[in-house]
């Protein structure tokens, strides 16, 4: 994949937001809550179409966000998983859905097992796991159905904050080793640095770019990072930048 | 380990529970009658009732099998059809909108006063009382199966769709399963309005089944062989219900958690 960017002015939840990802490249995405992030991972997903006039670009061709659909991986906020299959049967499901062979599928599925902490859990049902449990079947279905784009709406919100930073630590392993380029929204500060090389903030509704920040500290990342200067000195400029809007959006909603 | 014990003993023991009680209201009947000196016109001993249907158990046993025949054709055909219509309905609103108030008027009519119509056209047939309980219960599956697709999380859907799930993807892999468990709950309801309808429809004119053994006895003033009737569609209407309930508590094992 080399570029996505898009453009387009909608009246309410994005307002003439621009995004272009490099292959490979480990984006994530912050801001104010009801800033229009899912609506801009939902057209991403190929979910919904943006207003006229907006440009969408997927591998240097421009597309239709519903020619997106089947093509980019996307993991929401909830596991979402089908109480109905085991743990193996809920990773497949995307590859199952692009016709691909069960048995083929399952083997892929079972190897993957241990990377996901998950070995010895194959047959057991979701309403057995616990919700970090649940959340790397979510994820192994993410990653399962291979694609250049892997879209990840605050995956780790559900979850408590010891179990957050272990899978934190956990999703840096796993994407350095398979390498895909990820798009990563999340509303914790600490996370969006710790784990991307690029972090955007958004403004409030409408959304658009407030501030796109590279991360320069070096791979891979350790827990102690989060006391690094560097580390500190980003996290300040970009609480700031979300305290502005999330000031804004608050008169907004008052002064009306 | 011992939660997979449990899985297994502890049907055995609510089973067990079960035919104790079964024990006692059979002993509390026939002591009632002994001892309070109910007259056997209003209720007969238990004993009384077993041994007129163990004199003619073959007229019992024909008439058990010929009332389970049409039950369960027209719980099948319900059920199906049931489904079917509540799909149909959740891919197109509008054959909904304009079938839907039709299905509503349909079952606002008297089942007694369908009958005599349903005998009139298929005849003293065993199909015409399989209709009549086709047409008590279609129509509960049919709304549930509609509810329960409605209830679907569109979160999910989404999920399917950004996939690249077909719409039939959607409905076979998330939205019919979702459904599963709304819809056992109209297929518990079917089980014992299939069976009110098979009884009902031989009441119309034929010679074998329950309702036929119901009407011969309430006219011969014969309250022993009421009472064996009433047991045999207690053990038809019981049985299926719990077979209908194990079938669902093995296919929904997941329970209603979301």
């Amino acid at each position: 994949m080399r570029e996505v960017s898009k453009s387009f002015g909608t009246v309410q939840a994005l307002r003439g937001f621009a995004l272009s990802v490099q292959g490979g490249e480990f984006v994530t995405v912050v801001g104010p809550s009801g800033c229009g992030k899912s609506t801009l991972f939902n057209i991403v997903a190929g979910l919904d179409e943006p207003d006229d006039g907006g440009i969408l670009r997927f591998k240097d061709r421009g597309c239709h966000a519903r020619e997106l659909l089947g093509r980019v991986s996307f993991m929401p906020q909830r596991d979402l998983l089908l109480p109905w299959r085991n743990v193996i049967d809920n990773a497949i499901l995307a590859n199952e859905i692009e016709g691909a062979s069960r048995r083929d599928a399952r083997a892929r599925a079972l190897a993957m097992l241990p990377e996901f902490g998950l070995a010895g859990f194959e047959k057991q049902y979701p309403h057995q796991l616990s919700g970090g449990m649940r959340q790397r079947v979510a994820l192994m279905r993410t990653f399962l159905f291979e694609r250049e784009l892997m879209l990840l709406d605050e995956p780790f919100g559900a979850l408590d904050a010891l179990t957050r930073t272990m899978m934190q630590r956990w999703l840096l392993d796993v994407w350095q080793r398979h390498r895909r380029t990820i798009l990563f929204i999340t509303h914790d500060v600490d996370e969006a640095i710790f784990l991307g090389d690029r972090v955007l903030v958004m403004t409030a509704r409408p959304g658009a770019v407030k501030l796109a920040r590279q991360v320069d500290l070096p791979r891979p990342r350790t827990p102690d990072l989060v006391t690094a200067p560097e580390f500190v000195a980003l996290k300040r400029e970009i609480l700031d930048a979300i305290e502005e809007e999330a000031m804004k959006s608050f008169i907004a909603s008052t002064g009306a | 380990m011992t939660a997979a014990r449990a899985r297994f003993t502890a049907p055995i023991r609510a089973g067990s529970r079960f035919l104790l009680g079964l024990l006692l209201a059979a002993a509390v009947w026939e002591g009632a009658v002994i001892l309070l000196g109910i007259r056997p016109h209003i209720l007969p001993r238990l004993s009384e009732v077993l041994s007129a249907i163990a004199l003619t158990p073959g007229a019992y046993r024909d008439g058990f099998l010929r009332t389970l025949a049409e039950t369960l054709i027209g719980f099948v055909a319900g059920a199906g059809i049931g489904v079917l219509n509540g799909v149909a309905f959740f891919r197109a609103p509008v054959l909904r909108d304009m079938l839907f108030p039709i299905f509503v008027v349909s079952q606002t009519i008297p089942v007694i006063a369908f009958g005599a119509l349903v005998v009139l056209w298929f005849g003293n047939t065993l199909m015409a009382k399989a209709v009549i309980a086709f047409y008590l219960t279609f129509f509960p599956v049919t709304v549930n199966t509609l509810l329960g697709l409605n209830a679907v999380d569109p979160r999910q859907v989404a999920l399917l769709r950004s996939f690249g799930a077909s719409g039939r993807q959607v409905l076979l892999r998330l939205q019919l399963p979702m459904a599963l468990p709304q819809i056992f709950v109209a297929l518990r309801l079917a089980a014992s309005l299939s069976l009110v309808g098979a009884i009902v429809g031989e009441w119309f004119g034929d010679t074998t089944g329950i309702g036929v053994l119901l009407l011969q006895a309430m006219y011969n003033e014969n309250v022993v062989a009421l009472w064996a009737a009433i047991l045999c569609s207690a053990l038809l209407g019981t049985g299926f219900y719990a077979l209908v309930a194990l079938a669902e508590r093995r296919i929904v094992f997941w329970g209603a958690e979301q």
